[in-house]
């Protein structure tokens, strides 16, 4: 196992890594903004790094100061957490070639996931349905038009390079796919040098549902059953459980399985995440993407299954083997994760930075058990230059209602003050007829008027 | 360090480069890639469908169809020398791509070299430079050391220009002793005989390792035409020459097949008989990728006007795998960038010529201008060259030069013998060497940076690419030195006398401008291959990987053991 390991990330994440490598003893260098410098939280590292100045861009996505960070502090390791530059192949690949092992996946396996086609046709030929559309990359507009009338509209039109939206339109009609499809053509031959295209049905609504997968890197993988992430607001999630109560024992099976089989045969390395959209009418559970990454929800799969996933990835990135084997795996209990931001659900979820005057979530009101992941301490500031995630509560009991109350109770009981926390909207959430009965999708917040 | 200490080079274009500016760059490019697509084509449509559809009716394939056949679905075919003896007429007749397609082409995972003979021109006879071409091939795959394989239909020299291609020093026989010293040097030459082989056409295939014929080849040193008797006997060339012979009677052959098809198949098996390709291994463990920054903004990075510059940091961004790259001596010669980087995973050095004003304490406002060499750049070059040798790391030089430094400084500070010390170690480096004209290839400055002179395995061109000694204007001022004065003005105040000489400098600088044309270059197979800016580094691709196919056919060293570290660790910084 490596002796020394460097966080490239910030608060809750950073310091969750950084307890698996305490656990594993592996020594810690986290490296830092000036905004975080001195921070509480900083101070589970054994060692941190300033880097550069408060934006991202000055610090945590400086590549090359990240690198030289590691390699000057003899790192054998480099852990990206999620975010910032957790999916970026071309840092992967400068960390691989100064010496400094990336905890993921190989850079060539996140580049093939990164891209629209590459990520579906690898998936396609793995056994994983896709969103009905094209097969393959459009050769005209007469194959579009085909295409369309036989998916049904309203469908999406995408560029197979790039992303940010550009090369990407929705079709309501013919005449929208005729006048669309060479305007984002040539959108895509601008921006990228490539103007090819594909087509997918546009489906609204449904259900996300993700699987969590981890693989050896040469060919055996294994899966921690699913989790539902429906609850989400702008596509920011909100609300994650684990199992998802969409699906039977049965279908759980046959998705995690094929979910597996999916990773396996691309020889995927450490932790990463297979998600999935639950068709509106008929349920059928396309591929939607994979990370190739931790996931801020992992802690519902953890409490689940009793796998520590970050010390997981760590053994695979030290060339080790899988910790255990399918049959291992069982699922035990269910478990919710509310995610708490620092913003005002009263006033269009506008962030609130501030000095945070009071933090006190109790850890024993309910049937269940409680884990908070929390980088934040009383009297601590929150920047206004990143994500306003501070804490993800999390409650794991017998049954699904069980660990509701949990966390209905522990909210409750929570004090956070100083900042505008989403509290209120997970009590809100929680106790309404949809959330409880299990029936919601990813269009609406179930309890939350829009 | 052991490790090659790769860090992000290039930024996004819109950092550097306006949308206004990118789009009229990519515009004037777009208007001379577009002549070369179209000369491509004509080139490629060899003397027409007429001739095509003859081929057909025998029941044979064009050679076009053939390479088709042989080539990897989806691999890309790096046709060399295509631009040869374009522009050029033997009496009424044209011989595009002087009848012979000459080609790096993947065949069962492995790159040859196809040398095909066009039957759609001339019955895939030998024209003027037809076997200088076909002897560059060669040379290529000798240097590579890949597969030869030969797609044999040729009916021997042309003969009305016979004392331009068989006596020389490279004439048409030269091509049997390209064959010998290639097959002294263990590289495997497979020949596939279609038709007509006569004389020449039928020594080229025997000396190939496996020689296959098809129903209707037949290799002869004489064809029937020039037996005497052979009309009464009613004898043939298939007759004298044919599979009935080689294979079963002489032993000229090896087997005989149907057709094409067959031959084709056959030759592929062949192929992939012959060892793994080594080219994963030696990319240590790591991945191919493309470059960060995407590879068509090639195309819009030049400006049109040849005087101006841009930052040749963001030409390499865009040619190495994820726009990572080591420079190497970044403090001294700043005129000169050279480095390494991966070319779909696998390690190649750049040499490149920085353009602009780099910092000169002793220059004017502390600047001197780039884009010519001069004594830290040279020395910086040769000894990246020398060390690149040492370690096996196939050099890819990217021109854009006007020149050495002149003048009293420069020759008191010795710039002959620091040039001749770059001249020596090019002339002496073993390691595959590839030769880009980006633009200016000009003066002493060509022969420096490995133009085609010294060798390099391949030298391409870009429709920008000026090749010259010097620019136009510059060997105006030469060639009229004893009219102008000090600064370059006419002297004279007569009139008529400066008319005239003010036309003869125009002349003297149209011409040149007209010499600097790099189809006339490639022509008369000064160049190799023109190729679009933006199709650079897919052409690099297939350049690394021919590098590092073949192992044990070179030194190759480890990246732990490269002497670039040496060199690397006692130019380092202090403090």
């Amino acid at each position: 196992m490596f002796r020394k390991l460097l966080i490239a990330n910030r608060g809750e994440v950073a310091v969750r890594i950084a307890k698996a490598a305490h656990d594993a003893g592996i020594a810690t260098v986290g490296v830092v903004s000036s905004a975080d410098l001195g921070a509480p939280w900083t101070e589970v590292m054994d060692e941190t790094v300033c880097i550069g100045g408060p934006s991202p861009k000055e610090s945590y996505l400086r590549m090359d100061a990240v690198v030289q960070a590691a390699v000057q502090t003899g790192c054998a390791a480099l852990h990206p957490g999620w975010g910032f530059l957790a999916e970026n192949a071309r840092f992967a690949a400068l960390c691989e070639q100064n010496g400094v092992t990336f905890v993921g996946p190989r850079p060539a396996t996140m580049d093939r996931m990164g891209l629209k086609w590459p990520a579906k046709v690898a998936m396609r030929a793995a056994g994983l349905d896709l969103t009905p559309g094209s097969d393959g990359l459009l050769n005209d507009v007469e194959e579009a038009v085909a295409v369309a009338e036989s998916t049904g509209y309203p469908v999406i039109l995408k560029a197979d390079a790039g992303g940010g939206g550009r090369g990407m339109r929705i079709c309501r009609s013919e005449a929208d796919v005729r006048e669309a499809f060479p305007s984002a053509r040539a959108e895509a031959i601008a921006a990228f040098g490539n103007g090819a295209l594909f087509l997918e049905s546009y489906v609204t609504g449904g259900r996300h549902i993700e699987v969590q997968v981890i693989g050896d890197g040469v060919g055996g993988a294994v899966h921690l059953y699913e989790r539902e992430c429906s609850i989400q607001r702008n596509h920011q999630k909100l609300i994650e459980e684990s199992p998802s109560p969409a699906l039977t024992a049965e279908q759980r099976e046959e998705l995690g399985a094929r979910a597996a089989n999916a990773a396996a045969s691309i020889a995927y390395a450490g932790a990463g995440t297979i998600e999935f959209l639950a068709d509106p009418d008929s349920g059928r559970l396309s591929f939607m993407e994979m990370n190739t990454r931790l996931q801020v929800e992992h802690p519902v799969t953890e409490l689940v299954t009793g796998v520590d996933i970050v010390r997981e990835q760590l053994r695979i990135a030290a060339g080790g083997a899988l910790g255990f084997t399918q049959d291992g795996v069982a699922l035990e209990g269910h478990a919710i994760e509310c995610r708490i931001n620092a913003e005002d659900p009263s006033d269009g979820f506008r962030p609130t930075p501030g000095t945070i005057t009071t933090f006190d979530v109790p850890h024993d009101r309910g049937p269940g058990r409680v884990r908070v992941d929390s980088h934040v301490t009383a009297g601590e500031t929150v920047p206004p230059y990143y994500d306003s995630l501070i804490a993800k509560i999390i409650t794991h009991a017998a049954s699904r209602d069980e660990a509701i109350e949990t966390m209905v109770r522990t909210l409750e009981g929570a004090r956070i003050e100083g900042v505008a926390t989403t509290i209120p909207l997970h009590l809100a959430v929680l106790a309404s007829d949809e959330f409880r009965s299990g029936e919601y999708d990813t269009k609406s917040i179930p309890g939350w008027p829009t | 360090m052991a490790h090659v200490p790769l860090s992000p080079i290039g930024r996004p274009r819109d950092a550097f480069l306006d949308e206004a500016s990118f789009g009229r760059y990519r515009e004037a490019m777009a208007e001379r890639t577009g002549t070369l697509e179209q000369r491509r084509d004509e080139i490629a449509a060899g003397w027409g469908d007429k001739y095509v559809q003859r081929v057909h009716q025998k029941g044979k394939r064009t050679a076009r169809e053939r390479i088709e056949a042989l080539r990897d679905e989806g691999t890309p075919l790096r046709e060399v020398g295509t631009f040869v003896n374009h522009g050029v007429s033997f009496g009424k007749l044209k011989s595009p791509a002087a009848g012979v397609v000459t080609a790096f082409c993947q065949v069962a995972g492995r790159w040859t070299m196809v040398i095909a003979n066009d039957n759609t021109v001339a019955s895939g006879s030998w024209w003027p430079q037809t076997p200088e071409k076909i002897e560059r091939a060669q040379e290529m795959a000798l240097r590579l050391r890949i597969p030869v394989v030969y797609l044999v239909d040729c009916s021997g020299l042309f003969l009305p220009e016979q004392s331009r291609s068989f006596p020389g020093r490279t004439g048409a026989g030269h091509i049997f002793k390209k064959n010998s010293e290639l097959s002294a040097h263990g590289v495997p030459q497979i020949a596939g005989v279609f038709g007509d082989c006569i004389a020449g056409g039928g020594y080229m295939p025997i000396i190939s390792d496996r020689v296959v014929m098809t129903e209707q080849a037949y290799m002869v040193i004489a064809g029937a035409a020039l037996i005497k008797g052979a009309k009464s006997q009613h004898l043939s060339s298939l007759d004298i020459g044919g599979p009935e012979v080689h294979v079963h009677q002489s032993g000229c052959a090896d087997a005989r097949v149907p057709d094409d098809d067959a031959a084709l198949a056959l030759i592929r098996r062949e192929v992939e008989k012959l060892s793994t390709p080594a080219v994963d291994f030696y990319r240590h463990d790591a991945d191919g990728a493309d470059p960060f920054f995407p590879a068509f903004e090639l195309d819009g990075l030049f400006p049109p006007d040849h005087r101006m510059t841009y930052e040749v940091e963001e030409v390499l961004a865009r040619l190495v795998d994820r726009s990572l790259f080591w420079e190497v001596l970044p403090d001294r010669g700043k005129e000169m960038v050279v480095g390494v980087g991966r070319v779909n995973g696998l390690y190649m050095g750049f040499v490149a010529n920085r353009q602009g004003l780099i910092e000169d304490p002793d220059g004017r406002d502390g600047k001197k201008p780039s884009g010519i060499l001069y004594r830290e750049g040279i020395a910086k070059v040769s000894a990246f060259s020398r060390a690149c040798n040492d370690d096996g790391i196939p050099i890819v030089w990217l021109q854009d030069i006007s020149g050495f430094d002149i003048g009293v400084d420069a020759e008191r500070q010795g710039l002959l013998g620091y040039g001749s010390s770059l001249i020596y170690t090019n002339s002496t480096n073993d390691v595959p060497m590839f030769t880009v004209l980006l633009r200016k290839a000009s003066g002493a400055g060509y022969y420096a940076m490995a133009g085609l002179p010294y060798e390099p395995v391949v030298q391409l061109s870009t429709p920008m690419t000026r090749q010259s000694v010097m620019e136009g204007r510059t060997l105006a001022i030469a060639a009229f030195n004893t009219k102008l004065d000090d600064d370059f003005e006419i002297v004279t105040e007569d009139p008529d006398e400066r008319a005239e000489i003010e036309k003869g400098m125009a002349e003297t600088e149209a011409r040149i401008e007209g010499d600097m044309d790099p189809y006339k270059a490639a022509s008369q197979m000064d160049t190799d291959e023109i190729v679009e800016p933006s199709e650079l580094r897919a052409w690099l691709e297939t350049l690394a990987e021919a590098a590092y196919q073949s192992s044990g056919s070179r030194r190759i060293k480890n990246p732990r053991i490269w002497s670039l570290h040496d060199l690397a660790a006692l130019t380092e910084v202090r403090g």
